[in-house]
């Protein structure tokens, strides 16, 4: 008997339509690996919920079929019991936190105390499990303050330290920056290597396909396949389930590179140890990876002459920044604290600097208020529940427009226009709160798409998107730029800035440490480390096979590598 | 984090002393007085606040709660010495205006009621953890519910502050005006507290969530990963203080049948 067993399990949340599981039969092995993928909406999350207990017991709703955990009815079980079976980590590590406790050491303890381990226990535990993520030195910091990749694994401890058999992740990295995911997948690396029963939920398919014994692939409620990594993600019909197979695979198939057994290699050391000394690499340009800057610096839209900026007196977030934006699509990069949103809400008017000027073509944005602003200069926050407040999708997109003066004709055009463009087309005049946070997302992005403004701010636009997401994402920044717009968008997703962007500015400690096309940031690694950045995919992938030249795309690199 | 707590460790030994001891302190400091009515017992109870709060090295962070009372008790003495009602003695006169006996002795008990009050509620709140008030609440039979209530709300009042200065700017920046005159004030109220609320119930939504997944609400005995060290002389101050209370309700008593 398998350690976790699911059959025929079919689950519909209250009120909803249609099933968000949808007769799903698995086995999860002790000690496995699984890692579980599909599009956003397709019920990974709802599945991890079923197997905790949380669904149905927290959400009602009507369920059928089984999932039974160690012999443990879970639709039965009392969450509360089943937690020193299975833990779960969920998504937002600000969420999870129990709030309950002024110490990093306290929330750990925070289950241990529910569950009533003895005091010496729950302190040997609670030492061993911080050790073990590397937090110990935060052991008397409030959990608040600690930076989104901190407080992840401190999240990841108190569920540990609780000794379930089986821990379920459900995208834990989807919050962070890549130094802030790093720390985390090298913990769940750790895990792995003990023998701990892992699910995890994750869009970033590379991870997933290096961590993987077993893959789920989900869609629409359905377990469309279950199997190794290889024969999961080499499946024809992959991408029509919403994901994108890794660049390995992709690259490898197109060269027709098999491993022994058929499959294509799915991780980036499997494909190099493959493909190395047998193919070859064209170090020529074609042209289309290089994205010279077509615009000259002289038409600049913003500029900020010596930005100096501090939230309180005597911490400096930004040092001296002096930078000329043009039409150019611009990427800010950086770890989180590198002083990008601050930066960006300098140029918005949303903070006023302690030092230097911004200047909007050519003018001191100084005595303007954010409000006058509002109409050249978009911004579009993080959290889209930080700005949603209309009960229908059309009146939310709205808002912003009217506000500007537009005439509600031109508003009521311009947010139809916007809406289709991130495809809400036909969701107008739904609740923005009965949709799902990637859409919620895009409702947000739409609201400030619709105001026109010349100049438009985006910070993370690609969190919590999947695949097709961030591929609308990417379009919609090509779209803005090419009918004029300054888009300037913090991100990090080292893929899209690479494939996307014409310019990256990278940041550290508040000052900007390398500033330029793609490809020479990129380039510079002593910029990415000092940065705490990764290298894109196809870059990194271009690496491993030998290339000099850092890729930038997945297509330039498939149209210069071939087969020997 | 900007804590809405005004406690911070001190290393004092009041900081150490046990959170019931400070709690019965304030009881006492508070109660004794207003039973016994005495100015003199206000003036001994505020003496002793000043005392402990020197002692515990926060008299100066006290100086605000002092500054704060001290309008009101100004307010008070204003109202009630200089409007005396007819036939209430004049005790002395400032030019035309005459000060009341009456009004102001009972100016005189408010304020200092008052001051009393803030100071020995300084001494309890300047000095003690609200986790642990409430672990040790939990410790004497309070329900786990009611002690996460009390300590979640310090930690995450913070948080929705943050939240409500974000969700302000996002609707500055499509071109909402939030100052101005009233009426523009006023439009802003939605756009503003609706995302307070919503967000909020999203968040409280997980976290409940989060807590079932750590056993909270299970049928367990909770456990401490630290036993509080009594700090020396909690147990005597403490019954030595209750004596106090009840000491002073004898002698009202006896006052009222003589």
């Amino acid at each position: 008997m398998a350690f976790i067993e699911i059959r025929g399990l079919k689950y519909r949340y209250p009120r909803a339509a249609g099933l968000q599981l949808d007769g799903i039969t698995a086995d999860i092995e002790k000690g496995s690996f699984t890692g579980i993928i599909g599009r956003n909406g397709s019920g990974k999350s709802t599945l991890a919920e079923a197997i905790l207990g949380l669904v149905p017991q927290f959400y009602k709703g009507a369920y059928g079929g089984s999932v039974t955990v160690d012999g443990l009815d879970a639709s039965r079980t009392p969450v509360s019991s089943m937690c020193r079976k299975v833990g779960l980590v969920f998504q937002n590590p600000f969420n999870q936190l129990s709030g309950a406790n002024d110490t990093v050491f306290g929330e750990i303890c925070f289950g241990m105390q529910n569950t009533g381990v003895s005091a010496p226990e729950m302190r040997e535990r609670a030492e061993e499990v911080m050790e073990m993520l590397g937090i110990s030195e935060f052991r008397n910091r409030n959990p608040f303050d600690l930076s989104g990749g901190q407080m992840q694994r401190a999240a990841i401890a108190s569920i540990l330290v609780m000794r379930p058999d089986a821990i379920i992740l459900d995208e834990p990295t989807s919050q962070l920056d890549p130094a802030g995911s790093e720390e985390v997948f090298r913990a769940v690396d750790d895990l792995r290597r003990t023998g701990l029963t892992i699910l995890m939920i994750e869009q970033k398919i590379e991870r997933v396909a290096e961590y993987s014994d077993m893959i789920m692939l989900m869609d629409g409620g359905k377990l469309i396949a279950s199997g190794s990594p290889s024969e999961v993600l080499s499946r024809d019909d992959l991408e029509e389930h919403g994901v994108r197979p890794p660049l390995s695979l992709r690259t490898a198939k197109a060269l027709s590179f098999r491993c022994s057994d058929g499959t294509y290699p799915v991780t980036e050391k499997e494909a190099a140890g493959l493909m190395r000394g047998r193919i070859v690499i064209s170090e020529e340009e074609n042209g289309k990876e290089s994205q010279a800057p077509d615009a000259a610096t002289e038409n600049a839209v913003m500029e900020v002459r010596n930005l100096s900026f501090s939230y309180t007196a005597g911490t400096e977030v930004l040092h001296g920044v002096s930078l000329s934006f043009d039409s150019r699509r611009t990427a800010v990069i950086g770890q989180n604290g590198a002083g990008k949103t601050t930066l960006a809400k300098l140029l918005k008017g949303l903070l006023k600097p302690s030092e230097g000027s911004i200047l909007f073509h050519g003018e001191d944005t100084a005595g303007k208020s954010v409000a006058s602003l509002a109409g050249k200069i978009g911004y579009v926050f993080q959290n889209p529940d930080d700005q949603i407040f209309k009960p229908n999708v059309l009146d939310e997109v709205m808002f912003g427009p009217l506000n500007i003066g537009m005439h509600p004709d031109t508003a009521e055009m311009k947010a139809k226009e916007a809406l289709s463009m991130v495809s809400l087309d036909g969701k107008e005049s739904r609740n923005p709160f009965d949709l799902d946070l990637h859409e919620r997302k895009m409702v947000a992005l739409a609201s400030v798409i619709a105001m026109d403004t010349e100049v438009l701010i985006l910070d993370e636009p690609t969190i919590a998107q999947d695949d097709d997401g961030k591929l609308m994402v990417s379009m919609l920044i090509h779209t803005l730029s090419e009918r004029g717009k300054l888009v300037i968008s913090i991100l990090h997703d080292m893929d899209l800035v690479a494939s996307s962007f014409e310019r990256v500015i990278a940041m550290a400690g508040g000052k900007v440490i390398a500033d330029g096309e793609p490809a020479a940031v990129f380039a510079d690694s002593g910029v990415l480390s000092a940065a705490g950045l990764e290298l894109p995919h196809a870059a990194s992938l271009g690496r491993s096979l030998g290339a000099k030249r850092i890729f930038l795309t997945d297509s330039s690199l498939l149209h210069s590598v071939h087969r020997l | 984090m900007k804590s809405i707590s005004l406690y911070s460790d001190n290393g004092t030994w009041l900081c150490r002393v046990h959170p019931f001891t400070k709690v019965m302190y304030a009881v006492a400091a508070i109660s004794v007085p207003l039973i016994l009515g005495s100015l003199w017992a206000f003036a001994a109870a505020i003496i002793a606040d000043l005392a402990l709060l020197a002692s515990g090295k926060v008299l100066r962070r006290a100086r605000a709660l002092i500054v704060f009372s001290f309008t009101i008790i100004a307010t008070i003495f204003i109202v009630r010495s200089l409007f005396g009602q007819e036939g209430s003695e004049i005790m002395f006169s400032i030019g035309p205006v005459n000060v009341y006996r009456e009004g102001f002795m009972i100016a005189l008990r408010t304020g200092l009621n008052i001051l009393s009050m803030l100071l020995a509620f300084a001494v309890l709140v300047l000095t003690t953890n609200p986790q642990d008030l409430s672990t040790e609440m939990e410790r004497h039979g309070f329900s786990p519910r009611f002690s996460y209530v009390i300590s979640s709300v310090f930690n995450i009042i913070p948080q929705m502050m943050g939240t409500m200065s974000t969700i302000s700017d996002a609707q500055r920046s499509r071109g909402m005006e939030t100052e101005g005159s009233l009426i523009t004030r006023m439009k802003a109220f939605i756009p503003l507290i609706t995302p307070v609320v919503t967000s909020s119930l999203i968040t409280t939504r997980e976290r409940a969530m989060a807590l079932d997944a750590r056993g909270f609400g299970a049928k367990i005995k909770r456990t401490y990963p630290e036993t509080r060290e009594k700090h020396r002389g909690d147990t005597a101050a403490t019954v030595i203080l209750a004596l106090i209370v009840v000491l002073s309700i004898l002698i009202k008593a006896a006052l009222w049948l003589s």
